[in-house]
């Protein structure tokens, strides 16, 4: 809209419709707060990010490819939280929204919940029937049913009838719209709707146009005959469909054209030899639109200045859904029938099985098929309780919250703004929560990550020596642990408490499980690691906790993710499945076989607080540093 | 200064609930239903109610001035409203939860919506047909379409009440006008 404005060259309506959004949208106190809010974490210079750990979906691209290093902006885009992925069962991968296609399965108005048939939305032009949306003077989002009172003296139900709105008592007299009986509002308000600047600006473009789209219907309908495998579907019989499809054999720039085996072109006229369109509307005249500069405008912007002069500028919220740029004055608006809305359902983009399904009643949220990626993939938690409040000390906690962190005592357990020290190790906890009703086995390897100037650093202990030191490195039990499987709750009352002795660690917390059997082998978590951080910490139910450490280079800087591949094997689901024992390894019973499955996630731990080198050598002078956090 | 000693006014044809939280001078007309759990308190000057209203529940009347708060005929006062203006007209709807200052005069036919406060710092008198609606309390001029379907539905609504309240609340019984 603004372009229009200045391609005219009006620079006061630019002025003015600039301001207006001004004062509208940009001028409230939320806004401002939240702006300054924004500003100051920043400029606090302290990266601190909720840890989180996120899925990638190779959308479509060779599944076993790696993604891209996580450090690059471009890979945003391809990594999901758990809850917005789906999973389609035939083709065994996560499909995301990118790489779904949607389609729609019903439409509805928001207002009456009528569920509108396909057929008749395309008649209705895409309204309800029976709502209107649009009543001028409200605030934006009041919608009201038709009402229709009388103005006659004493009787109801006589006409004629006018829209009234019980919020603020408007009533469409004052737009001069006046009905005959009280339904079928929808055809009486299409006398009105027809009158419209934009609609008679169509009308008046199809006019131009149809000679020549008929003469291309004409003359692509000859070649049809003579070329019978050419558009097998040429079907168009009205000006509408004419003029898709000659936008759709347009020539493409690049594309070489194909050559249509007639050279009887003669028939139709080219595009060349139509005569210029005249718009409807004189530029000029554009004034008493409010569109043009001139004298009209001028004493429209004086008056904004009185008191409750800006009532006269329609509103913002008002005037975006129109389709065409309208008058900016508040009484040129007309009530609108209200746009309906649509349920989609999802669908593979290869294989075309359905993903998401909602149902066909309007009022319902629910859906008749659901196959999201959190009932298939385990979901992956981060947590770092070594960085809680609890676990810090004094001295951190001071620093933290003098550089303006927040850290929830609540929110301090499950996602803490981590920043993490460079030259420091810290350990950290990855809980992965098993869907499904077996018991999974779950792999983890880290991808090596690639620094721009170094050689790969991977999972390598910190205490190698490197000629660049890479940002951080991730130390991550690589033997396969196990999962229990998902069970309903009322399951574990009755279950005997089984004490499960879990490993050396300080935090190890006996809990119930149903695969009591698979105990000895994560039991021990890693016993060859050095540190008691890193393996399986405790297995509770369906969950369980991983432990591992990040170690953060001397010189580390950024944020530290990295991408992760996990696989886990699960049985497949058979009706003839016997229960055996996981640890056994890949067993075949009946009918039932280990399936194993891998994705990449994306975790990402926090930021970096990057070494302070003056500060670091006036702490040197002073007490000795102590590097390692408890 | 000591309150106004009670003196209550209640013309037999009004139906006022026992539950009712009258003080001072008031004085209510005919027809007019006043709902259990309405507060009343002519503190300083009297209040006089017209005929035909209707004050429903958790309603606050308050008099703070010396003058007469005149309170006409056929209005509405719904549930939660907080009234103190000095004059009120006839054919007023003030909406639940509405707050009117002593400053306001209301004339007649006139809409407080919903939650609307209606504290201007000077004294003014609201015209005709106004509507005062909205979380910014804007207001509007109506044009006086649909009252003669308000006024019949809110007659109704009257006689609706006179008959169905006393079935189901106790009734102050006061001397007679």
């Amino acid at each position: 809209m603004l372009n229009r404005m200045h391609d005219e060259g009006h620079n006061t309506t630019a002025v003015v419709i600039s301001w207006t959004l001004c004062l509208r949208s940009l001028c409230t106190r939320q806004k401002q707060a939240k702006s300054r809010e924004f500003v100051k974490k920043e400029r606090s210079g302290l990266r601190q990010m909720a840890c989180s750990v996120l899925f990638h979906c190779p959308c479509l691209n060779p599944p076993t490819d790696p993604p891209p290093p996580p450090s690059q902006a471009s890979s945003s885009t391809s990594n999901h939280p758990l809850h917005t992925l789906f999973f389609c069962e035939e083709c065994d991968a996560i499909r995301c929204d990118r790489c779904v296609s949607v389609e729609v399965s019903a439409y509805h108005c928001p207002n009456c919940l009528f569920e509108v048939p396909s057929a008749s939305v395309r008649a209705e032009k895409n309204r309800c029937t029976n709502t209107l949306s649009v009543v001028p003077s409200d605030p934006p989002g009041l919608t009201w049913d038709t009402q229709s009172s009388s103005i006659s003296l004493g009787a109801i139900n006589e006409p004629p009838f006018l829209l009234f709105c019980n919020f603020c008592r408007w009533d469409s007299s004052e737009l001069g719209i006046k009905f005959d009986k009280p339904t079928g509002l929808a055809a009486q308000l299409q006398r009105h709707e027809d009158s419209a600047p934009e609609m008679l600006e169509f009308e008046r473009l199809k006019e131009h146009f149809a000679t020549y789209l008929r003469a291309q219907q004409s003359s692509s309908a000859t070649s049809q005959q003579s070329q019978p495998h050419h558009r097998s579907h040429h079907t168009s019989l009205t000006v509408a469909t004419a003029a898709a499809s000659s936008a759709l054999a347009r020539d493409i720039p690049g594309v070489s054209k194909h050559r249509r085996k007639d050279k009887d072109r003669g028939a139709g006229i080219d595009k060349e030899e139509l005569p210029i369109y005249k718009s409807r509307i004189e530029s000029a005249s554009l004034g008493t639109l409010g569109l043009g500069a001139d004298e009209e405008d001028v004493e429209f912007l004086k008056k904004l200045d009185t008191e409750n002069g800006i009532e006269d500028v329609a509103r913002l919220e008002q005037r975006w859904t129109g389709s065409w740029q309208g008058s900016i004055h508040s009484r040129d608006l007309r009530p609108l029938r209200m746009p309906l809305h649509s349920k989609k359902s999802k669908r593979c983009p290869v294989c075309r099985h359905i993903l998401i399904k909602p149902e066909q009643k309007t009022q319902s949220v629910r859906y008749k098929i659901k196959l999201v990626a959190a009932n298939y993939l385990p979901s992956i938690v981060p947590l770092f309780p070594s960085l809680t409040p609890q676990g810090l000390t004094a001295a951190q906690k001071k620093a933290l919250s003098t550089k303006g962190s927040t850290m929830s005592v609540d929110e301090g357990i499950d996602h803490p703004l981590v920043s993490m020290h460079a030259g420091r190790t810290y350990p950290f906890q990855l809980a992965f929560t098993n869907p499904l009703y077996d018991p999974i086995h779950v792999k983890l390897s880290v991808q090596r990550q690639s620094l721009p100037s170094t050689s790969s650093s991977g999972t390598t202990d910190s205490g190698s020596t490197k000629k660049v030191p890479p940002n951080f490195a991730i130390n991550l039990p690589t033997s396969s642990f196990p999962i229990s499987a998902y069970a309903e709750a009322w399951e574990y009352e009755d279950e005997d408490e089984e004490e499960m002795l879990l490993d050396d660690e300080a935090l190890a917390i006996g809990g119930s499980g149903i695969s009591s059997s698979n105990n000895t082998g994560s039991r021990k978590g890693k016993g060859g690691s050095s540190s008691a951080n890193i393996g399986v910490i405790e297995r509770k139910a369906n969950v369980t906790v991983v432990g591992g450490e990040v170690v953060v280079g001397k010189e580390g800087r950024g944020d530290v993710k990295f991408n992760m591949m996990v696989s886990y094997t699960y049985r497949s689901d058979e009706p003839s499945q016997t229960t055996s024992i996981k640890g056994e390894g890949k067993t075949r019973t009946a009918a039932s076989e280990m399936k194993t499955f891998s994705f990449w996630v994306v975790v990402h731990l926090g930021g970096i607080i990057v070494r302070d080198r003056e500060k670091d050598r006036d702490r040197e002078r002073g007490s000795e540093e102590n590097p390692r956090e408890g | 200064m000591p309150p106004k000693p009670d003196k209550f006014k209640i013309h037999s044809k009004a139906v006022v609930c026992q539950d009712v939280d009258l003080k001072g001078d008031i004085t209510i007309g005919a027809g007019t239903i006043v709902h259990p759990k309405v507060i009343i308190y002519a503190m300083i000057g009297p209040i006089v109610i017209g005929t035909n209203c209707v004050i429903e529940e958790g309603a606050v009347l308050v008099n703070r001035r010396k003058e007469i708060m005149r309170i006409g005929d056929d209005n509405i006062f719904e549930i939660g409203c907080r009234v103190e203006c000095p004059s009120v007209g006839y054919c007023n709807t003030v909406s639940t939860k509405a707050r009117i200052h002593h400053t306001v005069r209301l004339t007649n036919f006139c809409v407080i919506g919903a939650g609307c406060m209606v504290v201007p710092s000077e004294d003014e008198v609201l015209e005709e047909y106004t509507v005062m609606y909205g979380k910014s309390t804007t207001r509007r001029v109506w044009t006086g379409e649909g009252k003669i379907q308000e006024m019949d539905l809110r007659r109704k609504h009257v006689e609706y009440l006179s008959e169905m309240l006393p079935k189901f609340n106790r009734l102050r019984r006061t001397e007679i006008h």
